[in-house]
């Protein structure tokens, strides 16, 4: 039983160590975002980089189509960068827009 | 005891960051069903297209594509008579090398124009009626293939290029031409424009070599799309163009979803053919106009209708072409796992 109750605190101090961690690192954008608003501005920048090079790449051949599941998406833009001989930049920026 | 595991577990999970994106291998392709009235012959021609897609790795990708079609026409005596046919458009392996190339290997489209890589699938052409210009050059290859995209020294102006070896294959699903060429294009992101040239040399029996220019302008401000081939042979098989304007209706309550679509296009035939050439090449051995005009209905952007109407005028073979069908495209995964490398 005191074995018991020694694994179950040190699971318990595992978990929520790396959960206070994980709360932190997200903390920490957040006092990011409000000192530095140009940092948030990079994504959605590249947000809207992505929605562009979407439409003007994607349209060239057929419909926009909806977003699929991220790692389907990621089989997709790769076929695609294959096919429509889109370019390494327009690859990223495309696929981030999507999986968002 | 058991909850309170559950419980850490779960919070465990929560602290875990996303996990990293792996693609998974997916079935997709196309599946229609169209009826074809050809000059009075009416055909119905229902049809599948499933294309593999298998990625290893961070730079390999996997490719296959076959199609399978029963094609339905009424003979004279009243009776409908079925034809299945059946091929493989494509099953190569590519190799991201690095941003400027991929290598490719296998049977893969002929990198001639623009029609047979980009809008050859039932589900994206505008009209299921495919340009005369089609027919000129040689649809598949079977060797190696170096082809990219990259900026051209500025993020305004994209440039993009294949060039190909293929062999000679006299299989019937896989039959390809000894040839070599290639293209390359201009895409200008900005006012979204596009235009390039293709060139095809055939190595065996007369040799003959094919050139094509194309051109793509999709306008910021208005939903069309403007698009053209021009495409020349040295051969038997003459010469030809076409212009292809689409209109999406999506500023015309209750019309959103539709399409509009006109193609007028002509063909040269070669001077001096011989009467048994001119049986032997059909269509191809006539001048031809031909005009065409459809619409498309997205009832989801996976899920259309279409119908058009054409005329084509041909020295003693004037006709009407009327199609009307509908497309599906399809898309599933094949594991819930990211690649299998």
């Amino acid at each position: 039983m005191r074995i018991k109750a020694i694994i179950f605190v040190s699971l318990l101090t595992i978990s929520l160590g790396r959960l206070a961690v994980a709360q932190s690192a997200k903390s920490d954008d957040g006092n990011a975002a409000r000192v530095a608003p140009a940092a948030t501005a990079q994504p959605a920048d590249s947000r809207l980089e992505g929605e562009k090079r979407f439409h003007s790449n994607c349209g060239r051949c057929h419909m926009a189509p909806p977003k699929f599941p991220p790692r389907m998406m990621a089989t997709i833009i790769r076929h695609m960068r294959v096919r429509a001989t889109i370019t390494d930049e327009e690859m990223r920026l495309i696929l981030k827009y999507m999986t968002q | 005891m058991y909850c309170s595991l559950l419980l850490l577990f779960s919070v465990y999970l929560w602290g875990q960051d996303d996990a990293e994106l792996k693609p998974v291998p997916i079935l997709t392709g196309s599946t229609g069903y169209f009826t074809r009235v050809t000059a009075g012959t009416v055909q119905d021609a229902p049809t599948v297209s499933p294309l593999l897609l298998v990625p290893l790795g961070d730079k390999w990708l996997i490719e296959a594509k076959g199609s399978l079609t029963d094609t339905f026409a009424k003979n004279r005596a009243g009776t409908y008579n079925g034809l299945v046919s059946y091929g493989a458009a494509y099953a190569q392996v590519d190799y991201i090398a690095n941003p400027y190339v991929t290598v490719s290997a296998g049977r893969f489209i002929t990198p001639f124009g623009i029609y047979g890589e980009r809008f050859g699938p039932n589900w994206i052409r505008a009209l299921q009626v495919t340009p005369m210009t089609s027919g000129l050059t040689s649809g598949g290859s079977l060797g190696g293939m170096l082809r990219g995209g990259f900026p051209a020294g500025t993020e305004k102006v994209n440039f993009d290029y294949a060039v190909y070896f293929s062999t000679n294959n006299t299989n019937h699903i896989v039959a390809t031409d000894r040839s070599t060429g290639g293209r390359i294009g201009f895409f200008l992101p900005g006012p979204r424009l596009e235009f390039g040239a293709s060139f095809q040399q055939t190595l065996q029996l007369d040799r003959p070599h094919a050139a094509a220019v194309h051109f793509v302008w999709q306008p910021n401000r208005v939903p069309l799309s403007l698009r053209s081939e021009y495409v020349r042979t040295s051969g038997l098989k003459g010469s030809g163009y076409y212009i292809e304007a689409t209109y999406q209706l999506s500023q015309v309550p209750y019309l959103r979803r539709v399409e509009a679509v006109g193609r007028g296009q002509q063909f040269l035939k070669a001077d001096n053919l011989s009467a048994a050439t001119i049986r032997r090449l059909g269509a191809l051995g006539r001048d031809t106009k031909q005009g065409d005009f459809g619409l498309n209905y997205y009832f989801r952007p996976d899920v259309r209708a279409s119908a058009s109407y054409g005329r084509q005028f041909a020295l003693g073979k004037n006709a009407n072409l009327w199609t009307i069908g509908m497309t599906y495209r399809f898309l599933m995964p094949l594991a819930s796992r990211g690649s299998v490398l």
